[in-house]
């Protein structure tokens, strides 16, 4: 339950903000699927920072996933900063999966290696 | 028009000389005051002390502030008009899946004031300016007397000019692109007006009245309220949405997230 309401709260903030810019339409958000890679790549950009995450996949190669998540200025205010997400970091990221199957969504969470947690309204330490 | 007094003179001595030049009389003189006008807008003189002490007394409007609830304008809802009513329900009919927001088309006014980021206010002599951080927008605010023009380019802020009343500052604003829209579904037509009263409730607090008037579209006055928070240690954040833009609507409506080039730049739009 505590669960369900943390997410519903997420989801509360994620559609207050990314509004803005953009509907979910792209994304299916009554799913969610996580993940785990290593970071290819962090882009602090607008309107929407991206993290790019390399998968292992059964061929033996990697396949890059992309995750929608908010914007800088918003992320800022929320602690975090330009390299809180670096590459090389490993990553499992819990996400609303893209609706036409492509590899990539809208980010919930990232849990480091280092026991951090990081979503989109906040940091916090798990360990 | 490169001495207007000396055309004007000449151009009203020769019309008192007839009956129908006394009548003419006052409708040069109307255009000659209206070019004046028009001119005193490209006219920017240099501030005074004394100006600059205006400004001190006003109320302090300065940081960054931050609407309150997030964005979207959920409480209130407008009354419409018959017609507009009809295309409303059309349009949610069948809504497009996304705005053109989503191509970083910025939404204009009144919506850009109701974005979920903060906005920066600057009081100078004779102008607010509104810094609005989603889309890196400004609207300029001119305090100095002028009036609203007759007939303005249509932008996405429209022309807008203030006057304090007391400690109120309303804005009168006229004007708009096309491509702005009062709310989802609700395009305005060329005779929307809208009003905005700012003033502080509290020391870190600020109330917005928004008045939307528009009688093509709306079948009363179209009323809201916005409560901002003044943050202190705030600064206003760059949003240039076109930098890494992975989002698009197409013409059909329909909305995707290109995530082609993976760890690279978005492929251009085609």
């Amino acid at each position: 339950m505590r669960r369900a309401l943390i997410t519903a709260g997420l989801i509360a903030v994620a559609v207050g903000v990314v509004s803005a810019h953009h509907s979910f339409a792209a994304f299916d958000t009554s799913a969610e699927k996580t993940i785990s890679g290593t970071v290819k790549q962090f882009d602090w950009t607008n309107p929407h920072t991206w993290i790019w995450v390399d998968v292992a996949n059964q061929k033996g190669s990697v396949d890059t996933y992309g995750f929608e998540g908010m914007s800088p200025n918003y992320l800022a205010r929320r602690g975090w900063t330009k390299t809180t997400v670096k590459p090389g970091d490993t990553i499992t990221v819990t996400y609303r999966p893209m609706r036409d199957g492509s590899n990539g969504g809208m980010f919930m969470t990232g849990k480091l290696s280092t026991g951090q947690v990081v979503s989109m309204s906040g940091l916090k330490i798990t360990q | 028009m490169a001495h207007p007094h000396k055309f004007v003179r000449a151009t009203l001595s020769r019309m008192r000389r007839s009956t129908s030049g006394r009548l003419a009389v006052g409708a040069v003189l109307s255009a000659v005051f209206a070019a004046a006008l028009a001119a005193q807008k490209t006219t920017t003189r240099a501030p005074t002390a004394a100006d600059w002490a205006a400004v001190a007394k006003l109320p302090d409007f300065t940081g960054v502030w931050e609407r309150s609830g997030g964005g979207g304008n959920a409480a209130a809802t407008p009354s419409l008009t018959p017609a507009s009513e009809a295309k409303l329900k059309a349009f949610q009919a069948s809504p497009p899946q996304d705005a053109e927001t989503a191509n970083c088309l910025p939404p204009g006014m009144p919506r850009i004031m109701t974005q979920p980021y903060p906005m920066e206010f600057l009081l100078t002599p004779g102008k607010v300016t509104i810094v609005i951080e989603a889309y890196t927008q400004v609207r300029h605010v001119y305090t100095d007397g002028r009036p609203l023009p007759e007939d303005p380019d249509l932008e996405f802020h429209g022309t807008s000019v203030g006057r304090w009343e007391g400690d109120t500052l309303v804005v009168d604003t006229i004007g708009f692109s096309p491509l702005t829209e009062i709310a989802r579904g609700i395009p305005h037509s060329g005779r929307m007006k809208i009003v905005e009263r700012f003033r502080l409730t509290g020391p870190d607090t600020m109330v917005i009245e928004t008045t939307i008037t528009d009688p093509d579209v709306l079948a009363a006055p179209f009323v809201s309220s916005s409560t901002l928070t003044r943050h202190r240690n705030w600064t206003i954040a760059e949003y240039i949405c076109e930098e890494n833009n992975r989002n698009f609507i197409d013409e059909s409506g329909k909305a995707g997230i290109n995530l082609a080039n993976p760890a690279g730049r978005p492929p251009a739009k085609e």
